[in-house]
């Protein structure tokens, strides 16, 4: 019997104007795993984002979410199914406070703010936000804003929460705090992790799968250790030279 | 239900000062036409709580949507007209039209609303102010809405209750602010609401909205056509105290651009702002317009408005309530 993944992206391709994103993507993501995506600047990681995510529709390909077709469907739908993620570039809402950024969330499954609200507290608690409650985001430093962007998304209740470059401007000390607090709520709250990063010490470390994309293309997969070692991918980011000398 | 109700009536979220201050403001108007018996001043005053109220029902599209909406004159026309011509025809009570004018108002807006949200920003605005435009030229043109002469309505004897008419405009104060509360009521609960917070979200951050399940157009859709529906009240009660409209009056572009200026001037997106900028731009056209005039300097009071209203939209966008809040917060 064939296992039903939690996510399925089938020969993905999406052209902008005759230029190709991405091209014949295809991968598939376990329930309950973590799934680390990285590739140089323009691999087309956060293409395949968008297209998951119903920002952008596929030129051709197909993404099933627990086996259910999601290929046309609008970006707020998805996210209703259960597929929650974060921006590379910030989308905070600047005039709402932290816990009302928070309260939108949560507002995807009850109508009901006390409700709303109960679980924008619960969620900040578990990303450290409390204090931080009542301020206006545009206030707070960049790595907090990050962190209310998450616990928006956490609010979703979502199944896959997809992080794009949550640990990018981010400090030793906080990048491994930041672990640490994803696998912490990752347990908690029974998601499944699909993470782009550029910070290397970030993704293999909380990775238990990456996969390499470079130009558009899927070039390698495996566990951290395994895609180190690929050729290919060292190729990829440093060049043919190097790859050769080695 | 009872939540509901606690929404509607509790200001808890707002500081203790504004609360006073709110009361205050209530205490005043309820208690002006027994001071001031001066014609032309309550006059003025029933004109700043009919604009209060246009301001409120802007204020959710254009203040908590973000979506600049030019053509609210073509809603309080829907209204208008709806009520004169339902009295005039069928003889029916005020109170009957009321509701029929908010749902022609709606349908209406509900008909236009997906094709103009696919435009953003200063073309939405645009299409809003071309679809009120050529509303108003129907209005004209059409024979059966009494064309450019407008709509008479006939005098009832004494005050009449069921068609809102009154011998002396304390009756009127009274109306229009029972009318404006209840307004204020629904906002203050709407600004809670779930699609309130939603409405805001998407002003916000389209994108990140719909990353959280928010439905964006049929958000702004639901906002278009819930300040239609509050838009459309205020024209009915147009007919009710002027006893006369016509197209040009109660759809023109003018109205249209006054409405949304109160709130911008007040500051959009604030429960408080319609009121602050009624308040300061209504008494401002109507005194210093006459005095000015009376002196023979026609138009000096639009540009000294203009003057303003520029001052504002480039130190404080966000309005005069803007500055009232950047002053707290550095106190």
């Amino acid at each position: 019997m064939k296992p039903t993944w939690l996510l399925e992206v089938k020969n993905l391709v999406k052209e902008f104007g005759g230029v190709v994103a991405t091209a014949d993507i295809s991968l598939e993501l376990e329930a309950g795993s973590i799934v680390g995506l990285i590739g140089p600047n323009g691999a087309g990681k956060t293409t395949l984002f968008n297209c998951i995510a119903g920002y952008y529709k596929p030129t051709t390909g197909k993404v099933f979410f627990n086996g259910k077709d999601i290929t046309d469907w609008p970006a707020h739908r998805v996210a209703k199914m259960g597929i929650a993620r974060t921006f590379q570039t910030m989308k905070i809402m600047p005039n709402l406070t932290v816990e009302e950024n928070v309260m939108i969330g949560a507002f995807s499954r009850t109508g009901n703010r006390q409700i709303a609200r109960g679980e924008a507290q619960e969620i900040l608690e578990l990303v450290g936000l409390v204090r931080e409650a009542k301020v206006y985001p545009t206030e707070l430093p960049i790595a907090t804003q990050k962190r209310i962007e998450l616990a928006r998304a956490l609010a979703t209740k979502p199944k896959l929460l997809m992080l794009d470059e949550i640990a990018s401007g981010l400090n030793p000390l906080e990048t491994k705090e930041t672990i640490q607090a994803l696998q912490r709520i990752k347990e908690e709250r029974n998601l499944t992790l699909f993470l782009t990063e550029h910070v290397m010490e970030f993704i293999m470390t909380i990775s238990e799968r990456v996969i390499v994309m470079a130009a558009g293309r899927k070039i390698a997969e495996g566990t951290p250790e395994e895609v180190a070692r690929e050729d290919k991918v060292i190729e990829a980011y440093l060049g043919k030279r190097y790859a050769k000398g080695k | 239900m009872v939540q509901v109700l606690k929404d509607i009536f509790s200001f808890g979220d707002r500081p203790l000062s504004e609360r006073i201050g709110f009361v205050i403001f209530i205490a005043i108007v309820l208690a002006f036409p027994w001071f001031v018996e001066l014609a032309y001043a309550r006059a003025v005053m029933i004109r700043f709580l009919l604009f209060a109220l246009f301001g409120l029902g802007w204020n959710l599209i254009g203040g908590y949507g973000g979506q600049v909406d030019l053509g609210q004159a073509k809603n309080v026309g829907f209204g208008a007209f709806t009520t004169a011509l339902m009295t005039v025809w069928w003889k029916t009570p005020f109170w009957l039209t009321v509701p029929v004018g908010m749902v022609v108002a709606t349908a209406e807006s509900f008909v236009v609303a997906y094709p103009m949200f696919r435009l953003r920003g200063h073309y939405f605005a645009i299409a809003t102010l071309c679809v009120a435009l050529v509303w108003k030229e129907l209005f004209t043109f059409w024979d059966w809405t009494g064309g450019a002469r407008g709509v008479e309505i006939p005098l009832k004897a004494g005050a009449d209750f069921a068609y809102m008419q009154f011998p002396s405009p304390i009756y009127y104060h009274y109306f229009i602010f029972f009318l404006f509360i209840t307004q204020f009521l629904y906002m203050n609960w709407f600004r809670k609401s779930k699609l309130g917070y939603e409405l805001q979200a998407v002003r916000d951050n389209e994108e990140a909205a719909a990353s959280l399940g928010i439905n964006v157009t049929v958000t702004k859709v639901k906002a278009y056509c819930i300040t239609a529906a509050l838009g459309a009240v205020g024209g009915s009660f147009m007919v009710a105290y002027y006893l006369y409209i016509d197209p040009h009056m109660v759809m023109h572009i003018d109205l249209s651009i006054l409405i949304a200026m109160t709130v911008m001037v007040g500051g959009a997106g604030s429960i408080w702002g319609p009121i602050i900028g009624a308040a300061i731009l209504i008494p401002l056209d109507m005194y210093l317009g006459a005095w000015l005039g009376g002196m023979g300097l026609y138009g000096i009071d639009f540009m000294i408005y203009a003057f303003i209203i520029m001052i504002i939209a480039a130190r404080e966008p966000k309005g005069i309530w803007g500055i009232v809040e950047r002053i707290r917060k550095r106190g």
